[in-house]
C-alpha cells in the first residue's frame, strides 16, 4: 500500500484560489468600527499594505502567487499527503483515511503559507516592522520566520496563557529575531487598561489583536498582520487545498468527508475552499466539517451577526458567527482556537449550508490525538487533533456500516511545543469546558434595548 | 521567614474528637463517656502533636493562645512551642469550653484559630466568628465542612503559609450531620455556618500553568454577573444556600438568607428562607421556575445535604432540566465529582451523569454527578 503522495516542487500552485468568486451569497461588507459604515480601502491603509487590501476586496477567482513567495514556499512545499494505514488498521475500518501534514514547515504548522506573502507585500511597500498577535504561538512563530527572511522586524503579542505555558515558542521567535510580549502587555494603552482591571487574566486572542492593531496604527513604520479570519489569509492558505486536489488525483480517490480544525479560520478554509466548486457542481455529497472546541464554539453555538473582530472594538466590524467580542474563552490547551468569531468567508458558507461544524471537548480530542500518535507516529498539535477525533468517529461508523468512505484529516502541525498539554491529559488534569449556550441565549434575549 | 505578621494563633484540641468513630458511635458529641466505656482511646491529641511538631521544626516565632491541659496547653508544651494560656478548661471539656476558649482567643487578637477535632468542633468554633479564619486539624468522625486540612501535616503547612501571608482566605461552609438520626441510619446534614479559612489557590487549568488564576472572589463575581443576565427571563429562581449563590443575590441587590433557600423573580426577592412547603405553594402560582445551587461542604453535595428544602418533590415540579449548578473553578477542582441525595432514587438517577456547571462569565465545565447511593466504584 502506498503511504506518501508527494508532488514535485514545480507543482506548487502558481495562483491562489479566491472562493469569493464562487459563493452563492455575496459577502456582507466589513464595517468601520467607528462609523459602522462600509470599510474603504483608505480606512485599511493605516495598518495594511495596498496589495493585501486589493486581495481582501477582490472577487477575482485566481490571484497570482509572486515568484519570490513561491521560492520560499519551496522550503517545505508541497507538503505530503499520507494514507493513515496504521490508524485504519487500529480502527479495523473499511474506510480509507488520508491526512495532509503541514507540520513540515520550518515553523511546524500551516501558518507560514500566509505569513510569507504578508511579509513580502509589506516589504515591497517599504514597511520596516510588522506587529501581530498569536494564540498558541504558531502564527507568531510563522510571522517571525517570514519577517526574518525579508529582513524586517516583528513584534508579537502572545496570549498570556500560551506565553507562560509554551516558553519554547518564544525562544523560537527570538531565534528568528522577533520580539515576543505577553498580552495583555504594558506596551499599549489597551493592554495597560486590561491589566489594571484584570491583572491575572490569561488573555485572549481578541485582546492581543487589539494590542497589535494599536501598535501598528500608532507607528508609521509598522503594519499589522493577522494569521486568520481575513479574506487574504484564507486566500493564501488555498495553496494547501490546491495541492491536495492534485494529490488526491494520484490516489484515484476523492474525499467523501473532510475534517479540519477551526479557530478564526485559516488552515481549514484553505484546505477545503478549492473543493467548493466541486461540491456546487457534481460532488454534492462531499461534506466539509469545521472542528472547533466546545469551550469556544462560535460556529456551532454563536450568533450570525455583525461584531467587532477584537476585544477593544478597534478592528473592523464583520459579519460572522460570534460568541460576542467581549467573550474571553477559558484557557484550553488548543490556544490557537480561542477566538470569539470566525472568518466571514467561512461563516458565509456555513450559513449557506455548504460547510458543517462540530464542537469537541479537550479530553476526547487528546484521546484521539494519542491514538493517532501511537499509530501514525506524529504527535499532533492540540488544535490539529480537533480534526482527528471526528474523523476517527466517522471511521468507526464505517466499521459498523461497512462503508468504504474516503475520510480526510487536515493535520495543521505538530505538537512538540505542546507536550505539557499531553502531560496534563495523561495526568487526568484536563478540564472539559463547555459554553453554556442556552443560558447565554436566555441572557441575550432579554437584554435592554438601547 | 515571617513577613511582618505576629503569627498569633488561637489553638485548641477537642480531646474526645474521633473517639466515637472507632467504636461505631458515628460521632462523639455528648457520648464521650460511652465511647470510653466501649474502649475508645483519645486520638485527637496525637494528631494535634503531629501538626504542632511540624510547626515547631519550621518556626518558633509563633505565639499560641490556648486553653489549659488536654485542650491545648499540654500538647504545645510537649512540642516546645511558645504559648500563653488564656482559658481554664473544665475537667471534662465540652462544647461550652470550645466556644469560651475561642472567645478568649478573639479577645487576645488571634489572626487564626487552629483547632483539632471534627464537624462538631468546627461548628462550635465557627459559631464565635465569621471574620477570623479558622483551620481544622482533621481528627473527628465526621469532617464534611470545608475548613479541614487533608492531614495534620497539611494543617501545619497551611498555618505557616497563612502566617507568612502567602495564602488567600476564602469562605467555606460548616456542615454537620445530625448524629441522632445518623445513628439510626439516616444521614442528614445541615449547613450551620459560613466561615473563613486559609487555602492554597489551585490553578484553574492545571498545575503546570505558570500564570496564577484569578481569585475565587473574582469568579464569584463573574458567575453573579452572568446569572444576573440570564435571570432576566421572568422565571422564579429558587436559590440554594452558600456563598457563591449568595454573591448572585448580592449582585441582584436582594438580601439573601446565607444558610437558607430564597426565591427571586424579575430581580425581586419573593420568598425568603423558604421551607419545602413554601416552595411547593409557590410552584402552584408561577409559570416557570428554575433552581440555582452550588456544591456544599467538602464532599461536593449539590442536593440533599445543606438545602433539604429543595426536596425531590420540588425538583420534580421544577424539572431536572431547569437545575443550574454554579461553582467557582477553584472549588470544582477540589472535587472529583458532585453528589446528589434527594431521597428519591429516580430523581437522583436522572440528575446523574455529566452535567454543566457554570464556573464564570459565560463559561461552564462538565462534571460528573453521582447519586450518593451509587458513588463511583460502588
Amino acid at each position: 500500500m502506498k503511504i506518501k503522495y508527494l508532488l514535485d516542487e514545480e507543482e506548487i500552485p502558481k495562483k491562489w484560489y479566491n472562493v469569493a468568486a464562487d459563493m452563492p451569497t455575496p459577502l456582507d461588507a466589513p464595517l468601520h468600527p467607528g462609523t459602522l459604515k462600509p470599510l474603504t480601502a483608505e480606512d485599511m491603509e493605516m495598518i495594511f499594505p495596498k496589495a493585501l487590501i486589493r486581495q481582501e476586496m477582490s472577487t477575482d477567482r485566481w490571484i497570482d502567487i509572486p515568484e519570490e513567495v513561491r521560492d520560499i514556499y519551496r522550503l517545505w512545499r508541497p507538503t505530503p499527503l499520507f494514507r493513515a494505514a496504521a490508524l485504519e488498521k487500529a480502527l479495523k475500518t473499511p474506510a480509507k483515511i488520508y491526512y495532509k501534514y503541514e507540520g513540515v514547515s520550518p515553523a511546524g504548522s500551516h501558518k507560514p503559507n500566509t505569513a510569507v506573502p504578508q511579509a513580502y507585500y509589506n516589504m515591497k511597500e517599504g514597511m520596516e516592522r510588522l506587529a501581530t498577535e498569536t494564540g498558541a504561538g504558531q502564527w507568531g512563530s510563522a510571522l517571525s520566520l517570514a519577517t526574518c527572511l525579508f529582513d524586517m522586524k516583528c513584534t508579537v503579542y502572545m496570549v498570556r496563557s500560551s506565553f507562560d505555558s509554551k516558553p519554547y515558542r518564544k525562544s523560537a521567535m527570538r531565534v528568528w529575531g522577533a520580539e515576543c510580549l505577553a498580552s495583555p502587555s504594558d506596551r499599549t494603552n489597551y493592554g495597560r487598561q486590561v491589566l489594571a482591571k484584570m491583572p491575572d487574566t490569561p488573555g485572549s486572542l481578541g485582546i492581543a489583536i487589539s494590542e497589535a492593531v494599536e501598535d501598528a496604527a500608532s507607528h508609521d513604520n509598522t503594519n499589522y498582520a493577522l494569521g486568520s479570519v481575513l479574506n487574504h489569509v484564507l486566500l493564501h492558505q488555498t495553496v494547501e487545498g490546491l495541492e491536495l486536489k492534485k494529490q488526491f488525483k494520484m490516489t484515484d480517490d476523492y474525499p467523501d468527508i473532510m475534517f479540519g480544525c477551526c479557530g478564526g479560520g485559516s488552515n481549514f478554509p484553505g484546505m477545503v475552499f478549492p473543493f467548493i466548486p466541486d461540491k456546487m457542481k457534481d460532488k454534492k455529497d462531499l461534506r466539509m466539517v469545521a472542528c472547533e472546541p466546545s469551550a469556544c464554539p462560535s460556529l456551532t453555538k454563536g450568533l450570525y451577526a455583525y461584531d467587532f473582530g477584537d476585544t477593544a472594538g478597534m478592528a473592523p466590524v464583520i459579519k460572522m458567527y460570534t460568541l460576542g467580542h467581549d467573550f474571553i474563552p477559558p484557557g484550553i490547551h488548543a490556544g490557537g482556537l480561542r477566538y470569539h468569531g470566525d472568518a466571514p468567508l467561512l461563516c458565509n458558507l456555513v450559513h449557506d449550508g455548504l460547510i458543517e461544524a462540530v464542537a469537541l471537548q479537550q479530553n476526547e480530542v487528546f484521546e484521539a490525538a494519542t491514538l493517532f500518535a501511537r499509530t501514525e507516529g506524529i504527535i499532533p498539535a492540540p488544535e490539529a487533533a480537533h480534526a482527528i477525533k471526528p474523523a476517527i468517529e466517522e471511521a468507526r461508523r464505517c466499521s459498523k456500516t461497512g462503508e468504504e468512505k474516503i475520510i480526510f484529516i487536515s493535520l495543521t502541525g505538530h505538537g512538540h511545543f505542546d507536550l505539557a498539554a499531553y502531560d496534563a491529559y495523561n495526568d487526568g488534569k484536563l478540564i472539559d469546558y463547555e459554553y453554556p449556550a442556552d443560558l447565554v441565549k436566555q441572557s441575550l434575549a432579554k437584554l435592554p434595548q438601547v | 521567614m515571617m513577613a511582618g505578621r505576629a503569627g498569633k494563633i488561637g489553638f485548641l484540641i477537642n480531646p474526645v474528637a474521633g473517639m466515637g468513630g472507632a467504636v461505631g458511635l458515628k460521632g462523639t458529641d455528648g457520648l464521650a463517656e460511652e465511647a470510653r466505656a466501649r474502649g475508645a482511646k483519645p486520638q485527637a491529641a496525637e494528631r494535634a502533636r503531629t501538626c504542632l511538631s511540624k510547626l515547631a521544626r519550621e518556626s518558633k516565632s509563633l505565639l499560641f493562645f490556648t486553653a489549659s491541659g488536654e485542650m491545648g496547653e499540654r500538647a504545645l508544651h510537649e512540642c516546645d512551642l511558645h504559648y500563653e494560656g488564656v482559658y481554664e478548661a473544665s475537667e471534662e471539656s465540652s462544647s461550652i469550653d470550645t466556644k469560651a476558649a475561642c472567645q478568649a482567643f478573639l479577645e487576645k487578637g488571634a489572626d487564626l484559630i487552629l483547632f483539632c477535632g471534627g464537624d462538631g468542633t468546627a461548628r462550635d468554633v465557627a459559631s464565635k466568628t465569621d471574620q477570623v479564619p479558622i483551620l481544622g486539624i482533621p481528627a473527628g468522625v465526621k469532617m464534611h465542612s470545608g475548613v479541614f486540612a487533608v492531614s495534620p501535616e497539611a494543617a501545619a503547612e497551611l498555618t505557616l503559609g497563612f502566617v507568612r501571608g502567602e495564602l488567600k482566605v476564602r469562605d467555606t461552609e460548616i456542615v454537620d450531620v445530625d448524629e441522632d438520626l445518623y445513628r439510626s441510619g439516616v444521614l442528614q446534614t445541615r449547613l450551620y455556618a459560613v466561615a473563613k479559612t486559609p487555602y492554597l489557590p489551585v490553578l484553574v487549568q492545571d498545575r503546570k500553568r505558570i500564570y496564577s488564576s484569578s481569585s475565587e472572589e473574582e469568579f464569584k463575581d463573574q458567575i453573579a454577573l452572568f446569572a444576573g443576565e440570564f435571570m432576566r427571563d421572568g422565571s422564579a429562581y429558587i436559590i440554594g444556600a452558600g456563598t457563591t449563590t449568595g454573591r448572585i443575590a448580592e449582585h441582584l441587590g436582594v438580601e439573601k438568607t446565607l444558610l437558607g433557600v430564597d426565591v427571586v423573580q424579575n430581580g425581586l426577592l419573593i420568598l425568603k428562607d423558604a421551607a419545602e412547603k413554601d416552595l411547593l405553594d409557590l410552584l402552584d402560582r408561577v409559570k416557570s421556575a428554575k433552581i440555582i445551587i452550588s456544591p456544599i461542604g467538602a464532599q461536593g453535595f449539590i442536593l440533599g445535604r445543606g438545602s433539604q428544602q429543595i426536596s425531590a418533590a420540588v425538583i420534580r415540579r421544577v424539572g431536572t432540566e431547569n437545575l443550574i449548578i454554579v461553582s467557582t473553578p477553584h472549588k470544582l477542582a477540589e472535587l472529583s465529582y458532585l453528589l446528589v441525595d434527594t431521597g428519591d432514587p429516580e430523581i437522583d438517577r436522572s440528575l446523574s451523569g455529566k452535567r454543566q456547571v457554570v464556573t464564570g462569565y459565560r463559561i461552564a465545565q462538565r462534571k460528573d454527578v453521582f447519586a450518593a447511593s451509587m458513588p463511583p466504584g460502588s
